[in-house]
């Protein structure tokens, strides 16, 4: 039985992995902020796992990471907004947001960071 | 074994990714995933106390507070003005000597014998179950009641840097959203959850993992969630009830440890009632947290710039 759960969060970490790829990859800031929640996800069934390996305390730990691993994209979408404290919801939807921007950020030592310029600079 | 050569090596990589420079934005997305991973470490190390404490505060609110840090980095420079060449050599260089002094350091120190089996000797007159909270607020309570006001003077730290005129606002920028909207909507789901795990790490930290910090961050991003859903408004940092829950938890430490004058020594908790002692003593302390820590992400006040 250790063995099997050992296989499966083994499993597990490995999907993560792939989520951590796109969290490199991007190419959109959404791309990025989907694949953390992604890995917040997946490591609630990891803690999940490892609290049948070992102590069933753990399971607390998944539940703290189920409730605030969204907290995370509370506050990109907050940071999206027009003024950085409402809510995208409040205008008209920002398809730049889902766009790649091609040259902004590559795998080029920039050494500074993407710009949002027209998405979240821009007042509506 | 295999599992912690994955967890170690998936950990290293996604540090090497916060730190290598490609971006503000992909670094702070990294280190949200890097609490959720080092979260799992600690539970594979048995310390479930510090992997709660770990994703609550490294994968929940510093999270929140580095991306709205990012966002605002943004705007207030127009995207982009605000960012310079750092020179990444220098920064290295002694990025790397402090690693390595630091290791020397660990290295140099006789093998540890622990302190496992003294704490689990004084267990019985600790008056809780679970040996970490037994060691924070009743062997070491010292450590634990100065902790406390660091937290506060971290708050008035940021306090301090409010402009004058805005001086008695309510906390941070204002928060708003669109009515019956997703963000608004999550708003109301999640509270009430995260006010039943909050209040059930206090209770369970007696026994087992959990305590006040881990309690008290939870109920921190509940009231957040509720700021920035737009449900609440923030509290006006003058406020006398503000003030009182804010120095509550050192208060209430600070009010059982001299009264533990009387029974042998500063802090000391006769074992007859060390449990009420300490819950009072949690209690009191999850309050002042919570509302410390949510201060702090918040941030001072600025009513109606939007900057």
């Amino acid at each position: 039985m250790i063995g099997w759960l050992t296989f499966v969060a083994v499993g597990l970490l490995l999907s993560l992995a792939g989520a951590l790829w796109r969290v490199w990859r991007g190419p959109a800031q959404a791309d990025r902020m989907m694949a953390a929640q992604l890995v917040g996800t997946g490591g609630v069934g990891v803690v999940m796992v490892l609290a049948a390996l070992g102590d069933w305390a753990a399971l607390d730990v998944a539940l703290v990471l189920a409730l605030l691993a969204a907290f995370a994209a509370v506050a990109f979408v907050k940071a999206n907004s027009a003024d950085g404290a409402g809510d995208p919801e409040e205008r008209a939807p920002d398809t730049a947001l889902l766009q790649p921007r091609a040259g902004r950020e590559g795998d080029t030592d920039r050494g500074g960071d993407e710009g949002r310029s027209g998405a979240g600079g821009a007042a509506p | 074994m295999l599992l912690d050569v994955i967890l170690c090596g998936m950990i290293l990589a996604v540090a090497l990714a916060a730190v290598s420079g490609l971006g503000v934005f992909r670094a702070v997305v990294f280190f949200v995933v890097h609490g959720v991973l080092v979260s799992m470490a600690w539970l594979r190390l048995d310390a479930v106390d510090v992997a709660l404490a770990e994703a609550a505060i490294g994968a929940g609110l510093t999270g929140v507070l580095l991306l709205s840090a990012v966002a605002r980095l943004e705007r207030l420079a127009g995207g982009g003005a605000w960012r310079q060449r750092v020179n990444v050599l220098p920064a290295g260089l002694a990025a790397a000597g402090v690693t390595g002094a630091l290791m020397w350091a660990f290295l140099g120190l006789p093998q540890p014998a622990g302190l496992g089996a003294e704490v689990a000797a004084a267990l019985p007159r600790a008056g809780v179950e679970n040996p970490v909270t037994a060691v924070l607020l009743n062997f070491r309570g010292w450590d634990t009641l100065l902790e406390s006001v660091v937290l506060l003077a971290a708050l008035v730290g940021v306090w301090a840097l409010t402009a004058d005129d805005d001086w008695g606002a309510r906390a941070g920028v204002a928060q708003h959203a669109a009515p019956g909207g997703v963000l608004e909507g999550f708003g109301r789901v999640l509270p009430p959850l995260g006010l039943m795990v909050g209040v059930y790490l206090v209770w369970a930290g007696a026994a087992g993992p959990g305590g006040a910090f881990q309690g008290g961050t939870v109920l921190a991003a509940v009231a957040l969630l509720l700021a920035m859903a737009g449900l609440a408004p923030a509290p006006r940092v003058g406020a006398p009830a503000l003030r009182l829950a804010l120095v509550a938890g050192p208060a209430v430490f600070l009010g059982v440890g001299v009264a533990g004058l009387a029974w042998g020594g500063f802090l000391r908790l006769p074992p007859d009632i060390a449990k009420p002692l300490i819950l009072t003593i949690e209690a009191a302390l999850t309050l002042s947290i919570a509302v410390t820590l949510a201060l702090l992400v918040l941030g001072r006040p600025e009513p109606g710039d939007g900057a």
